[in-house]
């Protein structure tokens, strides 16, 4: 590890108990205790980035093998970054497929700790929230038609078969909520129901990505394709205690939870789990700005998901009208 | 099946309880009460039109005799409830739709407005926090002007509804200023606030807007329009301010030039501008008169979570204001 100007990241936070100090980040944490809580105490105010281990020693009187000891521990757990002069080095793609796997686990713990779940499962949910959960993931899948499509025009070269296979594999899933939802509504009321604005944010978001960066693009997506059920034992269980609690408390979804498992079974058939590790290791070495981007393009999806969670909850609570019929020039 | 064809349901833009169960229906021309037993009768036709429910499962579930379920329909249709599809014209002129959204319009802001976040702000519940991020998110919103206005010129190919909307950019692409100005007097320097990430709904409204720009003029501009009708009249905005300076002690520096960005827009009257553009339209179909009015009730619903977003994110102390980019050494 290259040892530049230390500094303490942002995201962390610090809190001392009992002499010990504290330090949670994304979703690791760290404590140190006597001396080595001690020696950080002295060292956190001045870790500016701008700073040396040599001169940080100095400054604090303190030998720089101990200091680097220490440095080279916290910035091994994840809390201390190391700026460094050379503003040209790059990332490898096997190192960002990596950080973005970190990143995301982190980032998708409000989307997997939302209410809204509980709700569902434990029946407090009301009518209108599931059969909304049901209408906007389908809008949602439907999406794939504008978000994948612009993604497969706009694709850089070397992403191109990447994003070609991805529309063509999928642009047809929404069909396979539709006929769920057809269990209770006719076709033409499906077809032309409108998406809530924080489903239609989050399929926009896409869009947008797709037409600017096809990188950030698919690594923001695979933030999406994380969230799928990929069959494992964990996950696998948790999604089925879902549907479980969801037939239990709300027995007339029986069908929209079956075409829930439908498209659960055609992903899974697709084998897509790992093409974002493979496109990684295909591409060459990543800029600090395009490492950036993809990373900012991944955070904001997850905002993204928590607000799609976050619409049909608080939306469909406050405006409860279900299925969101297209207006007519009648119906204002 | 043939009644859920026939008929469609009103939009309700409130509810609001009386004695023993009854019910003041607000729709966007009149109310209608009803009382307990018919408020019941007209929810459950309600939810039930546009369902695949046959009649007489339905007429058996909710007690309905068949041969009378024609008739309570025909009364909720009179009443004002529901309308028959048949009533839809299969077209409209310009002037005729921009005099039906005026009609509209205030049922929508009422809606767009109706998040407790504007009480709790001027009741003193809320705090210089907030107020400071809506203030930077409405600084993205005004901003990110210039990631729509020039789309909807460059989608337009209708000469003179192109230049109307170029001319509407002009006067606006550099407002953004206005909150900078703001910001600063409440200590947000300039850079930081220009660095600074969007909230996802104030990126969504203006995503939204070019979603609108890309596919109709018409479905721009009344996107446009509800929100230029959010600015006519100072007596809508300024017990908002004014609420806000008392009770989190704001600098006047921090308000003033809201003020003047707002009697700006009355000043070049772009409230007026929707109606300019639909005198020049002839004939629209009822099809696409529906998706025009369609986008607009939805910037009005954008609006409302907008809100709700404002308030989660800066409601939590531990987020950072502004939202700094990310950056994947210091974060």
């Amino acid at each position: 590890m290259e040892m530049g100007f230390p500094l303490l990241r942002r995201t962390a936070s610090v809190q001392r108990k009992d002499g010990q100090l504290i330090i949670e980040h994304l979703s690791s944490e760290v404590t140190l205790e006597g001396n080595a809580a001690a020696l950080l105490d002295r060292l956190l105010p001045l870790l500016d980035g701008k700073t040396s281990l040599g001169t940080l020693a100095e400054k604090l009187d303190e030998r720089p093998e101990r200091l680097a000891q220490l440095a080279k521990q916290l910035g091994a757990a994840g809390v201390l970054a190391f700026r460094t002069e050379d503003d040209g080095s790059r990332m490898t793609g096997a190192q960002f497929y990596e950080l973005h796997k970190e990143r995301c686990r982190h980032w998708l713990r409000p989307i997997y700790d939302h209410p809204l779940w509980t709700k569902i499962v434990e029946g407090k949910a009301s009518r209108a929230q599931v059969i909304g959960f049901a209408f906007e993931k389908y809008h949602y899948i439907e999406g794939a038609y504008e978000h994948m499509a612009i993604g497969a025009a706009n694709a850089s070269p070397e992403m191109m078969p990447h994003l070609a296979r991805h529309f063509i594999e999928e642009y047809n899933h929404g069909d396979i909520y539709r006929k769920g939802l057809q269990s209770l509504f006719p076709d033409e009321i499906i077809l032309s129901a409108q998406p809530l604005p924080s489903t239609r944010a989050l399929v926009n978001f896409l869009s947008e990505s797709a037409g600017r960066n096809s990188f950030a693009y698919y690594a923001g997506n695979e933030l999406l394709q994380l969230t799928e059920n990929t069959g494992d034992d964990d996950s696998g269980q948790s999604v089925n205690a879902f549907y479980d609690g969801m037939k239990k408390h709300y027995p007339w979804t029986e069908r929209l939870i079956n075409s829930f498992i439908a498209h659960t079974h055609a992903d899974q058939k697709l084998g897509h789990d790992d093409v974002f590790q493979q496109m990684c290791a295909s591409i060459p070495p990543l800029t600090r700005q395009e490492v950036r981007d993809a990373l900012e393009v991944t955070r904001s999806m997850a905002e993204h998901l928590r607000l799609f969670m976050d619409g049909i909850e608080v939306f469909y609570e406050r405006f409860p009208g279900i299925p969101r019929t297209a207006i007519t020039l009648r119906s204002e | 099946m043939q009644i859920q064809k026939e008929y469609g349901v009103r939009r309700v833009y409130q509810t609001t309880p009386g004695e023993n169960g009854a019910k003041a229906l607000r729709l966007s021309d009149q109310i209608v009460e009803l009382g307990s037993r018919e408020f019941d009768l007209y929810s459950q036709v309600a939810a039930w039109l546009p369902t695949q429910e046959p009649e007489e499962v339905f007429c058996q579930r909710v007690g309905v005799p068949p041969t009378r379920l024609g008739a309570v329909v025909d009364k909720l249709a009179e009443g004002g409830l529901l309308y028959r599809r048949s009533e839809i014209p299969d077209t409209i002129t310009g002037p005729e739709l921009h005099k039906h959204f005026q009609k509209i319009l205030p049922s929508w802001l009422a809606e767009a407005f109706s998040h407790p976040f504007w009480e709790r702000m001027t009741e003193g519940r809320g705090s210089k926090r907030l107020f400071t991020g809506w203030l930077i998110e409405l600084y993205h919103y005004t901003k990110n002007a210039n990631r729509h206005m020039p789309l909807s010129c460059a989608h337009t190919r209708d000469k003179p509804l192109k230049l109307l909307r170029a001319k509407h950019y002009a006067e606006e692409w550099n407002h953004y200023h206005y909150f900078t100005k703001a910001l600063k007097a409440l200590g947000y320097a300039d850079d930081g606030v220009a660095t600074s990430v969007p909230l996802p709904m104030s990126l969504a409204l203006s995503n939204f807007m070019r979603q609108a720009a890309r596919e109709d003029i018409l479905a721009y501009s009344i996107c446009s329009a509800v929100l230029e009708g959010t600015t006519t009249d100072r007596q809508t905005y300024n017990p908002y301010y004014e609420k806000c300076a008392e009770h989190y002690g704001l600098p006047r520096e921090a308000i003033r030039p809201i003020y003047a960005h707002l009697d700006l827009d009355v000043q070049y009257q772009h409230s007026d501008l929707f109606q300019e553009i639909l005198e020049k339209v002839g004939t629209i179909s009822a099809t696409r008169a529906g998706r025009i009015l369609e986008y607009g009730h939805q910037l009005a619903e954008h609006i409302w979570l907008w809100t709700d977003d404002i308030e989660k994110y800066y409601s939590n102390e531990l987020n950072p204001v502004p939202r700094r980019p990310f950056d994947p050494q210091l974060d």
